[in-house]
């Protein structure tokens, strides 16, 4: 029998406008009604402008008290951009999961050479980390029913509802609730796909 | 129960209050306060004004008409507010005046390594900080409860963290709003006028003169005899090597990393609760102290004559911006893991949106090199390195008597410019245009009017079609006032039509008198402005110069290809607003 989860720390990491805390609020809505204690700290520069956007999601059935989680203590990393994922390798828990889009926004600093990018492929570096890893590549899963640049968010909240064994009903439900009308179906198309993707990924794995 | 950010447990709780006026002027991260006040309270008169000092002069007012009032700002905001504070600090209050403030703690980008408890130990106020939303909500009510009690203005200090911080929050859900008021005095002078008078006048009974009364040194002394028994202050006596004074969010890292820790947790930190200090002093063998932003507390520690541990193990900016629990574990606790960052994993910037009114003005002016003074606005990014547009940039308003400084310095021998936008004309750049006008300067300003302030997320300006109290008759005409002021050139011109951006620019400043160029487009953000196709980079044509890259654009990369690398436009962020191509002497940029 699966021990009862007493709680995760969860990194949700990306770049400004893709819809990082819509994604932290759906999550905050589904493990609020499981009766979790909750601490979901975002840490937003000019995000507008694509800058970095990362947000620390804790929950437990004790009371959360650091609205930061310490190095080490990380069980996921989520993330929409796969520079920001780099930044937080080192944070995961040694059996910590990596669930990252290979999406990347080069950032200014490489653009104009102010910076050497590194030379590796960050997708290798990120595979190499010695953690679990999926990595999904939006390029590839392109639909003619949702435009998958914008709601990658919603494909890995699919993903990961799919790893952990969560009941989609009630995942679904809260997205209903949280996205205008007129995405509702769009937003589904691209949860369900997340679903598929993970499925695929655990099969082959 | 509720999940509640900071910034929503502030507003609920002025709601709890009783609060009847609040007037703010925006500052990331706690704008969000008044959007929520305006939003869920309707029972609370909401204003942004013109700038902080004007909030809090306006929130002076309504306090003193016996009603509960707040005043909003982040920590730079309280330095342009900081006379009208001075003058509130130690005067008599009416209804509770609360100024909450931010700390922007933390952010590396932001030029502000401010911290509002200064203003605490200089005007001698008190000072609350919430360590999360529960606190926050609290606290809130507590501060107008001893803004009233002990007859002066309180801060309450939020910081990044707080504000951008969820957790549940009980609210008290049968609560009736009713407009807190309590009319005690009928005259409130500032501190230093009613010290002379109660100096000269301190054992006549007359009532002329005795109402002047008002033992503000009392008030604070009493304050802080009474923060001993306050449960604003935790002291929580565990085990007896380590203990630490804090406050705010570090509260929480200590509590998690140094579980052992006997901790005292500051709710009121200014002024200080000294006996609970000392029992924390004499119960322990070490003693912290772990605190954002500056050394405040330490010093006031250390002057009441208590040894404690900061910064010479926790040394502050720029070695650290903000603590984190990693940090206290890395110092504290022995054989702490060390966990290493991939390295070179490049830093971001920050970037325009695409197609961003302000990258056409900073693109005419690095064209004609034309040297340019700016403020803090979205142009701002126009000083970073990977754009080089404008040399000079300083806090909200600046750029136009800057820019007059430095033509009168020069002789007008060159050619160097104001760019300001339609935010920091209002808050103080008109000042600064008065100002060149009376004397007789004869420099450029281009006011880059994008109908909002869009730094902070688009809240209203005078000047915008929109607002909590907005009135299309009430709205300010920024041609008018120019105008009116006395300026001699005025323009307006729409910024993707780039001709007559770039004349409009270059007659002004050709004509060596004082004239103001108006660049007029909405911020495409904001108002999600429709798109145009995108442009697209032939790679047949392009040499990958790169010049197209310094424009500032967020759509424009350089990503890497099979083996090389491309520049290329993302489509999907590419408004199609063609700035690019007028750069690309290769004509590879195509529609
Ligand atoms: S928010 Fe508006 S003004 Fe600011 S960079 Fe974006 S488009 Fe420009
Ligand atoms: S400016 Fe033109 S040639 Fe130069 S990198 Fe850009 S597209 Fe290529
Ligand atoms: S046309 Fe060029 S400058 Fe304009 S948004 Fe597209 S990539 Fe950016």
């Amino acid at each position: 029998m699966k021990s009862p989860d007493t709680g995760k720390n969860i990194i949700i990491a990306g770049v400004g406008g893709q819809g990082i805390l819509l994604f932290s609020n759906i999550l905050s809505q589904f493990y609020m009604n499981l009766g979790y204690e909750l601490k979901i700290s975002d840490v937003v520069g000019l995000g507008q402008r694509g800058g970095g956007v990362e947000s620390h999601f804790r929950y437990s059935n004790k009371p959360v008290l650091s609205p930061f989680i310490k190095a080490g203590d990380v069980d996921y990393v989520i993330s929409f951009e796969q520079t920001e994922t780099l930044r937080f390798l080192h944070c995961l828990k040694a059996d910590g999961v990596v669930l990252t889009s290979t999406y990347e926004l080069t950032s200014s600093t490489v653009n104009t050479g102010l910076q050497k990018d590194l030379s590796e492929s960050k997708t290798e570096i990120i595979k190499r980390s010695g953690k679990k890893v999926f990595a999904i590549d939006p390029t590839e899963h392109k639909s003619p029913d949702f435009d998958i640049s914008k709601m990658m968010n919603v494909v890995m909240l699919g993903f990961y509802a799919q790893f952990r064994g969560y009941a989609h009903d009630d995942m679904t439900d809260i997205i209903k609730e949280s996205v205008p009308k007129r995405f509702i179906e769009g937003n589904l198309k691209a949860y369900e796909l997340g679903t598929t993707i993970s499925d695929g990924n655990l099969v082959a794995e | 129960m509720k999940m509640m950010n900071g910034n929503e447990a502030v507003a609920r709780g002025a709601f709890e209050a009783g609060v009847k006026v609040a007037a703010g002027y925006p500052g990331t991260p706690s704008t969000e306060v008044m959007e929520y006040t305006h939003q869920r309270y309707p029972d609370i008169y909401c204003e942004w004004s013109t700038n902080e000092k004007v909030a809090v002069e306006v929130a002076i007012g309504a306090s003193f008409a016996g009603y509960r009032s707040f005043a909003l700002m982040k920590t730079v905001g309280l330095n342009v507010a900081a006379d009208a504070l001075c003058g509130a600090a130690g005067s008599q209050i009416n209804g509770g005046l609360v100024l909450v403030v931010s700390d922007d703690v933390g952010r590396i980008a932001g030029g502000d390594y401010n911290d509002c408890r200064h203003f605490g130990n200089m005007f001698n106020i008190p000072v609350l900080e919430p360590s999360d939303s529960q606190d926050a909500k609290d606290f809130m009510v507590r501060a107008f409860e001893i803004s009233e009690e002990y007859s002066t203005p309180v801060i309450l200090k939020t910081t990044s963290v707080t504000c951008k911080t969820k957790s549940r929050v009980v609210i008290d859900e049968d609560y009736t709003y009713e407009a807190r008021f309590r009319h005690t005095y009928p005259v409130s002078f500032s501190k230093v006028v009613m010290t002379t008078i109660m100096m000269k006048a301190k054992d006549s009974t007359h009532p002329k003169l005795t109402k002047y009364f008002n033992d503000f040194v009392e008030n604070i002394d009493r304050l802080a005899r009474d923060s001993n028994d306050s449960d604003l202050n935790k002291l929580e006596l565990n085990g007896s090597k380590i203990g630490v004074i804090t406050a705010g969010t570090p509260y929480y890292y200590v509590k998690e990393v140094l579980p052992e820790a006997s901790v005292l947790k500051l709710g009121l930190i200014m002024p200080l609760p000294e006996k609970k200090i000392r029992a924390l002093a004499e119960h322990v063998e070490a003693l912290y102290v772990i605190e954002d932003g500056h050394d405040i507390l330490e010093k006031n520690i250390k002057d009441l004559g208590v040894w404690v541990i900061g910064k010479e193990l926790f040394p502050k900016f720029p070695h650290m911006t903000r603590f984190t629990p990693d940090v206290i574990e890395e110092k504290l606790v022995p054989d702490a893991p060390k966990r290493t960052p991939q390295k070179d994993v490049p830093f971001r910037l920050p970037i325009s949106c695409a197609g961003c009114s302000h990258l056409f003005v900073a693109q005419t002016l690095k064209k004609h090199k034309i040297k340019a003074a700016t403020d803090v606005t979205c142009g701002i990014i126009g000083c970073f390195p990977h754009m080089e547009a404008y040399s000079l940039e300083k806090c909200m308003g600046a750029s136009i008597a800057m820019a007059h400084g430095y033509t009168i310095a020069n002789e007008n021998k060159e050619d160097f410019v104001a760019v300001i936008g339609d935010g920091g004309f209002w808050a103080t750049g008109i000042n600064g245009l008065m100002n060149l006008i009376y004397n007789n300067g004869q420099s450029t300003t281009i006011i880059v009017d994008n109908s909002c302030l869009a730094m902070t997320g688009g809240q209203n300006v005078p000047s915008s079609e929109f607002g909590f109290n907005y009135k299309p008759e009430n709205k300010l005409d920024i041609t008018k006032v120019c105008e009116a002021i006395g300026i001699k050139d005025i323009v307006t011109v729409d910024p993707h039509k780039v001709e007559s951006l770039e004349a409009a620019i270059l007659n002004a400043v050709n004509a060596k008198t004082n004239s103001v160029v108006i660049v007029q487009k909405p911020c495409v953000t904001r108002f999600k402005l429709p798109k145009d196709t995108p442009s697209y980079i032939d790679q047949d044509l392009c040499t990958q110069c790169r010049q197209c890259l310094h424009v500032g654009c967020l759509a424009i990369e350089r990503k890497a290809g099979e083996g090389s690398h491309q520049i290329v436009i993302n489509e999907d962020l590419c408004t199609g607003c063609r700035l690019c191509s007028t750069v690309c002497k290769q004509e590879a940029i195509q529609p």
